[in-house]
């Protein structure tokens, strides 16, 4: 009864617009004074410290600033030049180098909203001018930067990792050969779409200009792929590479670059401590649902409900992508990892999935989730940048929707997919 | 008065600024720090301890300048979808639990100071838990100013960033 009380306050307080960080501290507090008493209410300020006292979260503030200073420092023009020498010959030119740019910069960038907003402000308005539908520019842009939180480093894996008790290096190991699968996907069905509609090319072929563009982008494209080697090497763990991409990429916005001054850097750490705040918020107050699902059993009882029901492993995936999908729809990517993964885990395990699997199940998942609205963070964003309707861009965006789905069944269904690597070099 | 409030929450909003500035800035050193005398090795033994409290530090007040910007995420589809009386009443209620959260968290903060005056950091054992705890009654009323102050028209002031939403 108080677990249902808690859960209907939790969906009324979302529904009225309370921050979902405050809408979980308030539902648990709830469910906190009806179980314990109100003198228990002090735990409140005691869960909310130890909530957001995580060592391994620390990667986060870290790669977003990372992401945010490189930005900061003219990576992305130099990042779509390349792309544009590389993939611009080929028809429909400028989305395959949305799609290629997408690719290189979710090596730097840990989140699928810093990506559309890093490319989409270049890139929609160029395919634009054109002559590309705005629909289309708006809708191969924010599908691509769903790349983001797939190929490392990802936000959402670092917290999913925190959530789930996986290992952070072996999830990002294990988004490598998804996200460049999903890449080439999506950059199959722009070609398509292209070839229908007769796009333009964009540039002639020429092997000088990619090496030229490609000595411009060396820095920004090398250095993530070192620090992320020293991580999968075990030579630092996710936080030190995170605090190292940090001084790397001040080094290259000031001394190779030339375009990083205190100005921007001030801003880019900014806009890095809210959005770390944000996400950490929910980390806190979900802390306090924990308290309360932990002591009532709940993930347990689910668990054991639908293995009553099925124990067919295959059976249990559809049902957890189903449940994904649709949480998608309505949740933000952190917000659902941080409110429904502790509650599907001790399913996920006693039906013998593979954590890290699961993981990218789940990053994917939740991808698809930033394309569908209404909640559709990436969606919108890109939409915004090319000043057209969420409708109308949904309309195309469905094609490249279905190809993520393509590439989430596969993930799901075929585990060396995922796990290849994982299984190559840690197991 | 409004001029007041306007002026006000454009100090308020340098003072968390500042606030957030250097807690981002030691983060980043105090991590950097621990790789270089991690492979000296010479591990430094409050590391880990330090920079998850400065995490803890830069959450809560970071936390309020997301307020400010109304960066939290939330579901307003609905609540926009509604016109007049109903809209004021549920934005009243919005506002009125949110404020009522933040007062029990600031209340629950002071309770626990009281009783943490004898209890230090492992790692740093001259350092009292009652100055990490701290944050959660301080950054729950930065907090509380802030969603009152977000209330107020915007009148020209910028926001630093490009605000690009939350991150994932």
């Amino acid at each position: 009864m108080i677990l249902l009380a808690m859960f209907l306050a939790l969906f009324a307080l979302i529904l009225i617009d309370v921050p979902i960080a405050i809408a979980l501290g308030v539902a648990a507090a709830l469910a906190i004074a009806l179980t314990a008493g109100f003198d228990s209410l002090p735990n409140v300020a005691l869960l909310l410290y130890d909530g957001a006292r995580n060592f391994s979260l620390i990667a986060i503030p870290l790669f977003i600033l990372a992401g945010a200073i490189m930005n900061a420092s003219g990576i992305s023009r130099r990042l779509i030049a390349f792309a544009s020498a590389l993939l611009g010959f080929v028809r429909g030119g400028l989305s395959m180098v949305t799609i290629g740019a997408s690719l290189f910069f979710a090596e730097i960038s840990g989140s699928a909203v810093a990506d559309v907003a890093a490319m989409g402000s270049i890139l929609i308005p160029a395919m634009k001018s054109k002559g590309y539908p705005k629909s289309f520019a708006a809708a191969v842009t924010s599908s691509s930067s769903t790349l983001a939180i797939v190929i490392p480093p990802s936000v959402p894996m670092i917290l999913y990792a925190v959530m789930s008790g996986s290992s952070v290096v072996e999830l990002f190991v294990a988004g490598i050969v998804p996200g460049l699968l999903g890449g080439v996907s999506l950059m199959g069905m722009a070609y398509f779409i292209s070839v229908r509609h007769g796009f333009p090319i964009e540039e002639v072929f020429e092997m000088r200009r990619v090496w030229r563009t490609f000595r411009e982008a060396a820095w920004a494209l090398t250095l993530p792929v070192i620090i992320l080697g020293g991580i999968f090497g075990g030579w630092v763990t996710a936080t030190e590479g995170a605090g190292l991409a940090v001084v790397a990429s001040i080094l290259i916005g000031t001394v190779i670059y030339r375009e990083l001054d205190l100005t921007r850097l001030r801003v880019a750490m900014i806009e890095g401590a809210r959005q770390t705040a944000v996400v950490m918020w929910l980390v806190a107050t979900s802390a306090l649902v924990s308290e309360v699902l932990t002591t009532m059993q709940v993930p347990q009882r689910i668990a054991q409900g639908i293995l009553d029901f099925t124990q067919n492993p295959l059976a249990i995936m559809a049902l957890l992508n189903l449940f994904f999908l649709a949480v998608g729809l309505f949740l933000h990517s952190a917000a659902a990892i941080i409110l429904v993964v502790p509650i599907v885990m001790p399913l996920v395990q006693a039906a013998g999935i593979d954590p890290v699997h699961f993981g990218l199940v789940v990053t994917l998942n939740l991808g698809i989730g930033q394309q569908t609205p209404p909640v559709a963070s990436v969606l919108v964003t890109a939409c915004s940048i090319a000043k057209a309707d969420i409708w109308e861009v949904t309309k195309v965006n469905v094609y490249f929707i279905g190809v993520l789905l393509g590439v989430l069944l596969l993930v799901s269904y075929v585990p060396a997919v995922p796990m290849a690597l994982v299984n190559l070099f840690y197991r | 008065m409004f001029d007041h409030l306007v002026r006000f929450r454009r100090h308020f909003r340098k003072f968390l600024e500042a606030i957030v500035l250097v807690l981002m800035t030691v983060l980043a050193l105090v991590v950097v720090l621990g790789i270089v005398f991690r492979k000296a090795g010479a591990s430094l033994v409050w590391y880990d301890e330090v920079a998850s409290i400065i995490l803890v530090w830069l959450t809560y007040y970071g936390a309020g300048l997301a307020a400010l910007d109304r960066a939290h995420i939330g579901f307003p589809t609905l609540v926009a979808s509604t016109k007049g009386t109903l809209r004021l009443a549920l934005v009243v209620f919005r506002e009125a639990v949110v404020v009522g959260f933040l007062v029990l968290a600031a209340w629950a903060g002071w309770r626990v100071l009281q009783v943490l005056d004898t209890t230090y950091l492992v790692s740093l054992p001259s350092v009292s838990a009652q100055v990490t705890q701290s944050v959660i009654p301080i950054g729950a009323v930065l907090f509380i100013v802030a969603e009152l102050l977000a209330l107020v028209p915007p009148s020209g002031e910028t926001e630093t960033g490009h605000k690009a939403g939350p991150p994932g």
